[in-house]
């Protein structure tokens, strides 16, 4: 597995009148071109942060140092006209909350259909093909009718696709998900996670997925890192860091979560 | 869509009757007798009462009120005999100072009012919106502070200080305008420019601040949009993001301001009518009040009130194009 993302010693730091505090403390992992690199801390512990420097989409005044690879090449200090032509192409992110995160005053046809365009070019004609396929693909039902509806006709798990298909519209290298399930229910949450899964096999995208639930992460993860007030506590393969667990804070983390497995046995028992 | 704009229209005629009814129990009844200010200074007892019996003041007030909705929408006629006089509708009566048809007198002054509103609107949407969206922008910048403090400023001057002060500078000191004359846009359109030029500077001052600092508190919110977060994620030119992204949601509630202003402002610009001598709808309601001039005062009051309520039920309509969550609540 060749490296398609290497993060190495990031660190994010901010101005503030109190002085520069640093929301990043040199973390560095890296994410193969075809795995799922979990990322999970509660939240302020940076794992955003450490997202949107990927992205190149820190607030203003952010400083970042370090290194950001993607296939070899250095993402920190690149102008952002460059920077703008990988997001969305080779870089694309989710968010958290569905609805927010799309305009409400544009079909989600045209969304996806301005992104595809900003960097294949052609007709808006090709282009909305291109996003009722990418409905479609999202498993959304009825995509030809869909593609002309507004944010708000949606629900919570349908708009999670919508955000979905529109990032992986341009088939992306990387997949930034930045808590995409934590909004939604349980059972959506579930069919979000598998879809994510799947798609991310079929199209061979390298993800980040972010979350503050190791539960979530066990699932999907190959690799995990875990942060805690801007530092990397932990960083393995899932396997290591929840058979064994090296810090103490990873270890809390691990037994907070509620023994699912334990109940579902006894219900089908 | 048809039933509520329907619904809609049914308020609107609703809340006319209201208003007129309201007004000519307010003019009408707690104001000196007409009869007697018609009359004048040379007065007999007789004269009063022919006036009264003319103007129908000695009929119960309700008949009153009825012979001014009917002189609206049918026409009426004033007196009986050789003193018969025919006003057809829609009549608003007759002014008791000049005598003349206050319909007429509307109809004259309107066009003035709404040129005066419609150059001060095109003047501080202009300024208003561009000096918002510079600042939000630039936020925190000097040109932000500048234009802010400016803008703080400019909404707390009143209008006939400002009228005063600019008359004083460009016209007298600089001589770089003429005196404002009423001139028609056909006999001379470059003394009609001049003659308007300050009433829409002065007009559209206090707007252009409150637009600007409205505007500029809009986009800063809407830059902080998680969907412009999204919007940025995607790669878009910075162009695309603005305009599309920001602005159309920005604006939107500006949109909805601007109607209301705008209407009202229809109903006459008082203040900067007077002080300009522009002989316009504002002009005639402060000449009519100082004047207890009641048929003009009951006409004014409610043009001013059919812009105002026409004007919402305008809003409302474009509102529910511009923004589709308003528009389709259907899943």
């Amino acid at each position: 597995m060749s490296e398609l993302l290497e993060v190495e010693d990031l660190t994010v730091t901010f101005r503030t009148t109190r002085g520069p505090v640093d929301v990043v403390k040199g973390v560095s992992f890296t994410v193969a071109g075809d795995e799922t690199v979990g990322i999970v801390g509660e939240s302020g512990s940076g794992k955003s942060m450490t997202s949107l420097a990927i992205m190149g989409l820190l607030p203003k005044g952010a400083r970042t140092a370090g290194s950001i690879r993607l296939n070899g090449a250095e993402l920190l200090g690149r102008p952002d006209r460059e920077l703008r032509r990988l997001r969305g192409d080779q870089l694309s992110m989710i968010f958290q909350d569905p609805l927010s995160s799309l305009n409400p005053y544009y079909t989600v046809g045209l969304q996806i259909e301005e992104m595809y365009r900003a960097h294949r070019g052609g007709t808006r004609k090709a282009a909305r093909q291109v996003a009722i396929a990418a409905l479609g693909q999202v498993g959304l039902p009825e995509p030809e009718r869909r593609v002309d509806h507004y944010p708000h006709q949606f629900s919570g798990g349908q708009r999670q696709r919508v955000m979905i298909a529109m990032a992986l519209v341009c088939e992306p290298a990387l997949l930034i998900a930045d808590e995409p399930t934590t909004a939604l229910d349980v059972t959506v949450q579930a069919q979000i996670l598998r879809l994510l899964a799947d798609l991310r096999r079929q199209s061979g995208t390298g993800m980040v997925f972010i979350t503050h639930d190791l539960a979530v992460i066990s699932s999907i993860a190959t690799r995990v890192l875990v942060m805690r007030r801007g530092e990397q506590v932990e960083y393995g393969t899932a396997e290591q860091v929840f058979a064994e667990p090296r810090h103490d804070y990873t270890r809390m983390l691990l037994e907070s979560i509620p023994r699912i497995d334990d109940e579902v046995e006894e219900m089908t028992a | 869509m048809a039933r509520y704009v329907a619904g809609r229209l049914a308020g609107v005629v609703l809340i006319l009757f209201l208003v007129c009814l309201f007004t000519f129990i307010i003019f009408f009844t707690l104001s000196p007798d007409p009869a007697v200010m018609i009359c004048g200074k040379t007065c007999t007892p007789e004269r009063i009462d022919q006036i009264r019996d003319v103007l129908g003041l000695n009929q119960p007030l309700v008949t009153q009120f009825l012979g001014f909705l009917t002189g609206i929408f049918a026409g009426r006629d004033y007196g009986s005999g050789a003193n018969l006089i025919h006003c057809s509708a829609p009549c608003l009566g007759y002014s008791f100072q000049t005598n003349q048809s206050v319909w007429d007198m509307v109809v004259e002054r309107l066009p003035v009012s709404a040129t005066v509103a419609i150059g001060a609107a095109v003047l501080w949407l202009l300024v208003g919106i561009l000096a918002g969206l510079l600042s939000a922008v630039k936020e925190g910048t000097w040109w932000d502070r500048t234009a802010m403090g400016l803008a703080l400023g400019g909404s707390s001057v009143p209008n006939y200080v400002l009228a005063l002060a600019l008359q004083y500078v460009l016209v007298v000191q600089l001589q770089v305008l003429p005196f404002p004359q009423a001139v028609a846009f056909g006999d001379d359109p470059v003394l009609w420019f001049q003659s308007y030029l300050m009433p829409w500077i002065v007009l559209a001052t206090g707007y252009a601040c409150l637009y600007a600092r409205l505007t500029r508190a809009n986009v800063i919110d809407t830059l902080a949009e998680n969907f412009m977060r999204t919007a940025r994620s995607k790669g878009l030119s910075p162009a695309l993001t603005m305009r599309r992204h920001a602005l159309r949601p920005a604006l939107t509630p500006i949109a909805t301001i601007f109607g209301m202003d705008f209407a009202a402002l229809l109903g006459g610009a008082l203040i900067t009518e007077t002080v300009f001598g522009l002989n316009g709808v504002g002009k005639m309601a402060a000449d009519s009040i100082a004047k207890n001039d009641q048929p003009v005062i009951m006409a004014v009051t409610l043009l001013a009130a059919f812009f105002v309520v026409v004007g919402n039920v305008v809003v409302d309509l474009v509102y529910t194009r511009l923004d589709p969550r308003v528009r389709i609540t259907t899943p």
